[in-house]
C-alpha cells in the first residue's frame, strides 16, 4: 500500500544532501521503504547533488594521492585487509556502537527484521514488536526507546492499543511519526502504514487509534507532549519529569 | 540550437564513457580504466571536501582517496540503469562525509547513520527507470544553469557545505521560512520534486 503523508520536500533535500540528523533521516529511510514514490523523488535529489558536484571548479589532485590510492588497491587484491582507515568503513563495522551491550551485536549481523518491522530498524535487532520492552505511559499507550538523538530529541516506538488514545494534546518543538503498524486519525485525516507525519507547537490533535487493532509508530520528539484536554493536564508535570529523566542517557 | 544538441550528445557521450569505465572496473578488475574514473572524480571529489571545510587539503586528500576506494570496493553493486555514474559516486561522497561527521561528532547518539543512507539506494528497479532517470539528469543538468542565483546559492550550502536549513540561514542572514521556500522552488522547478502541496 502506498503512504499518503510525506517528509515535506525540504526534509527530503536534507535526507539527499546528508545534512539531516539521525533521528530524523531514520524516519526518512523508514518512510522510504513504504513509499516509492519518494524514494524516486531521493534519487532524483541525488541528481542535484552529482550535478552540483560536476559544478564546482575542480582542484588539482597530486600524483602523491593517486599512488597512494594504486598502493592501496594492491593491498586489497593482495587479501590484506586494507589500512585502518578503510576497515573502519560502514562496511566493516556497521554495528560497532556505543551502546552498552553493542559488543555483542558487532560480532553478530543483526538479524533480518521479521515481516513488519521495517529495514530501517535492522540495526536495534528488532525481531519483531512483541518482544520490545513497553513501558506503560497510560492505559492505551505504551512506549519503547531507542535512542536519543542531539539536542535530547528522543527516538522512541509508540504502541496505542486499539481505539485507544492519546488525549488532545499539543507539543513542544517537534514531533515525527511514522506509521508501522494498523493506523490512527486526528482532526485532519487518517493515517497507515507508512504514512510520514509532522507536528509541531502550532497543532493541538486528538489522536486515536483505529477500533480493529493496534497500532504501532516510530517517533522523533524534540520535547514533551502538552495535554491540552482538560483532564489530561493534570498528566502534564508528571509526563515533563518523565521527559526530564528519560532524556538521560538510558544505558 | 545546434550547439545545444551537442552539448547535450557530449552529456550523453560522458556518462556512457563513465559508465562503460565502471563496468571495467566492476568485472575486470581494470586499472587503466579505474585510473580514468580517478581523474574525473578525484578533483571534483576534493572540491566537494574543500566546499564543506575550506582549506583543509588533506582531509580533502583523504576524501578523494577513501571514496575513489570505496568505488574500487563497491563496484559491483553499481547499477547503471538507476543512476549515473556521478551521482553514485555523490553518494559514496555524502556517506563518507557523513560517517566522518560520526566520528568526530560531540554528541554520540548509539546509531551509526550509515545505514540509513545505504540501505533505500539498492531496492526496487522499476521499468523505464533508465530513461526516467536519464531525463530526470537531463533536466537538472539544464535546469540549474536556470535558476536564480539566489536558489543555486541555498542548494549548493546545503548539498556542497553541508550546511542545515537552520545554519544556511544565519549564514545567509534569511528567515528559516526563505531558506526553505527557495529550497522547495528551486526542486520544484527542475522537476525534482513532483508533488505541489508542500
Amino acid at each position: 500500500m502506498m503512504a499518503s503523508y510525506h517528509p515535506p520536500t525540504e526534509l527530503l533535500a536534507a535526507y539527499a544532501a546528508g545534512t539531516l540528523k539521525n533521528s530524523y533521516a531514520l524516519c526518512v529511510a523508514t518512510h522510504l521503504e513504504y513509499c516509492s514514490e519518494c524514494r524516486a523523488a531521493v534519487q532524483r535529489l541525488n541528481i542535484v547533488g552529482a550535478e552540483l558536484m560536476e559544478d564546482l571548479a575542480p582542484t588539482e589532485v597530486s600524483e602523491s594521492v593517486k599512488s597512494a590510492v594504486f598502493d592501496r588497491l594492491d593491498q586489497i587484491e593482495a587479501g590484506q585487509s586494507s589500512s585502518p582507515s578503510s576497515s573502519a568503513s560502514p562496511i566493516g563495522s556497521a554495528f560497532v556502537s556505543d551502546v552498552g551491550n553493542a559488543s555483542v551485536q558487532a560480532t553478530t549481523a543483526p538479524s533480518e527484521p521479521a515481516g513488519n518491522v521495517p529495514k530501517s530498524l535492522s540495526y536495534f535487532n528488532i525481531s519483531d514488536f512483541s518482544s520490545l520492552t513497553w513501558k506503560k505511559a497510560t492505559k492505551a499507550i505504551s512506549s519503547s526507546r531507542l535512542f536519543c538523538d542531539v539536542n535530547d530529541a528522543r527516538v522512541e516506538l509508540l504502541r496505542i492499543m486499539p481505539g485507544g488514545s492519546l488525549g488532545k494534546h499539543t507539543h513542544i518543538g517537534e514531533e515525527v511519526t511514522v506509521i508501522l503498524q494498523g493506523s490512527f486519525s486526528d482532526e485532519d485525516g487518517v493515517y497507515c502504514r507508512g504514512d510520514f507525519m509532522i507536528r509541531d507547537e502550532s497543532h493541538q490533535h486528538m489522536t486515536v487509534a483505529t477500533n480493529d487493532a493496534e497500532c504501532i509508530c516510530l517517533t522523533v520528539q524534540d520535547g514533551p507532549i502538552q495535554f491540552t484536554g482538560w483532564f489530561m493536564r493534570l498528566l502534564n508535570p508528571f509526563l515533563r519529569i518523565m521527559w526530564v529523566r528519560s532524556a538521560e542517557p538510558a544505558y | 540550437m545546434l550547439t545545444k544538441r551537442v552539448l547535450e550528445t557530449q552529456q550523453e557521450d560522458k556518462s556512457q564513457w563513465l559508465r562503460d569505465l565502471m563496468a571495467l572496473v566492476a568485472e575486470k578488475r581494470d586499472r587503466v580504466a579505474f585510473g580514468q574514473l580517478f581523474d574525473h572524480f578525484a578533483p571534483m571529489l576534493r572540491a566537494y571536501s574543500l566546499a564543506q571545510q575550506p582549506g583543509a587539503h588533506l582531509i580533502a586528500d583523504e576524501i578523494a582517496q577513501e571514496v575513489m576506494i570505496r568505488l574500487w570496493e563497491k563496484a559491483h553493486t553499481y547499477k547503471p540503469e538507476k543512476a549515473a555514474v556521478s551521482t553514485w559516486v555523490f553518494t559514496l561522497a555524502r556517506n563518507y562525509r557523513i560517517d566522518m561527521i560520526r566520528k568526530t561528532a560531540r554528541f554520540v547518539d548509539d546509531v551509526d547513520p550509515s545505514r540509513l543512507w545505504d540501505e533505500m539506494e539498492d531496492d526496487a528497479a522499476e521499468p523505464f527507470q533508465a530513461l526516467q532517470e536519464k531525463r530526470a539528469k537531463e533536466q537538472v543538468h539544464k535546469g540549474l544553469k536556470e535558476l536564480p542565483v539566489e536558489q543555486v546559492q541555498v542548494l549548493a550550502k546545503v548539498y556542497m557545505e553541508g550546511k542545515t536549513h537552520q545554519e544556511a540561514s544565519d549564514e545567509l542572514d534569511l528567515p528559516l521560512g526563505t531558506v526553505k521556500s527557495r529550497v522547495r522552488l528551486a526542486l520544484r522547478k527542475m522537476e525534482v520534486v513532483l508533488r505541489g502541496s508542500e
